[in-house]
């Protein structure tokens, strides 16, 4: 099938999201929440887009194109003067929520003009309820973390606000906050994360940090490889690699 | 025809222009230690050039959670596909071999990806201990 984006005509295939045959043919749409690699949930609202359609009689719709699916010639505007105007809002609404973050204000500079009509929130969060983490955390099959309450009270948060139970310390929620705003603390020997300590397996040869023992144990649980992969660094690795290549060669 | 990574150990002097070159060409500023092709002296005057080795059943990719370590069947090397990654850092201590660096900083896995079948190592390599063939 054959849509058209800005003006273009691009094939599609049946079930794809706009979002997906903009991103393959190199049209930039702006996101936050979305990820290649995990279920798109429409939370940021910032890949907001304007659809029609030649029988829609001048109707126009803004959705969101991370979950709208491609049909036989929609015709698609990317920024168009309502797209703008809505990311505009969103973007503005995201300002007031987090004025700290530095993606949400270049992503607002990049829309327009950075207006700022809502009263800000000073409390130095930078969360924007994404829910990336917890989709990422869900993919690890871990769900440490999850969304708490509704509305204005929605946190991210682990269950009973206690020490997450399941949590592995592996860092992909830290990894892919699109704000940074999950904090992650690594000394050499412990990691802290959702106000969590995890003691870090020490490599056998030179002590240094090789991942936390709760993510060790789940590796071996989950993943077919030997245990003993993971008690040695990655130079340690290499060290002896390179002198059994050396005694190999000799 | 699918071309392979050689490296000649014999020839290398230890004079590290590979690592150079590789961490300037990927971004890192020429910082050694983020280079994906490391040299270790191996004895007296004996140096072992060390980089991905591109396995065919490769445990980084096995352990991968959302299939973001692909083989580009051109090139043969194993890519990071940095748009499918979720930053979970498990193919660092995976690779038996250490060839692969999570970079914290960037929530990334950095490897070898033979340039896209272009190494910049074994163009800069003055001893020809580095080849494509």
């Amino acid at each position: 099938m054959y849509i058209y984006i800005d003006g273009k005509k691009i094939s599609a295939n049946d079930g794809e999201t706009i979002l997906a045959v903009a991103n393959r043919n190199n049209i930039y749409i702006p996101t936050l929440c979305h990820h290649e690699a995990l279920d798109d949930v429409g939370a940021c609202r910032v890949c907001m887009v304007e659809i029609t359609h030649k029988d829609w009689g001048g109707w126009t719709n803004l959705v969101t194109a991370c979950l709208y699916p491609v049909e036989e010639g929609l015709v698609i505007s990317t920024s168009s003067d309502a797209v703008r105007r809505s990311r505009g809002t969103t973007l503005d609404l995201l300002m007031a929520r987090c004025p700290t973050s530095d993606v949400i204000r270049w992503m607002a500079e990049e829309n327009g003009e950075i207006s700022v009509r809502y009263e800000q929130v000073d409390d130095g969060s930078k969360c924007i309820m994404c829910s990336l983490c917890v989709r990422a955390c869900e993919k690890m099959g871990c769900n440490a973390i999850g969304t708490v309450g509704r509305g204005h009270d929605k946190k991210i948060a682990p269950p009973f606000f206690e020490n997450p139970e399941n949590c592995i310390g592996c860092g992909a929620c830290a990894a892919i906050c699109p704000t940074g705003h999950i904090e992650m603390k690594d000394t050499r020997t412990t990691r802290e994360i959702w106000e969590k300590k995890f003691d870090f397996v020490a490599c056998e040869v030179c002590g240094e940090p090789v991942m936390t023992e709760e993510y060790r144990d789940y590796a071996i649980a989950n993943r077919d490889l030997p245990a003993d992969y993971y008690t040695t660094c990655s130079a340690c690795k290499k060290k002896k690699l390179a002198s059994h290549f050396d005694k190999v060669g000799s | 025809m699918q071309k392979t990574y050689v490296v000649i150990p014999r020839n290398c002097t230890g004079c590290r222009t590979c690592e150079l070159a590789c961490s300037m060409i990927k971004g890192t500023e020429g910082v050694f230690a983020r280079s994906r092709i490391n040299i270790y002296k191996v004895g007296e005057e004996r140096y072992m050039q060390m980089t991905c080795l591109q396995c065919v059943e490769a445990a980084c990719v096995k352990v991968c959670p959302t299939q973001a370590l692909v083989r580009n069947e051109l090139t043969g090397a194993i890519e990071v596909d940095e748009d499918r990654c979720v930053g979970c850092g498990l193919c660092e201590p995976a690779c038996p071999f250490g060839h692969m660096h999570f970079d914290l900083d960037e929530g990334v896995p950095v490897k070898c990806d033979l340039c896209g079948g272009d190494p910049t190592c074994v163009k800069f390599c003055p001893h020809r201990a580095l080849e494509l063939k």
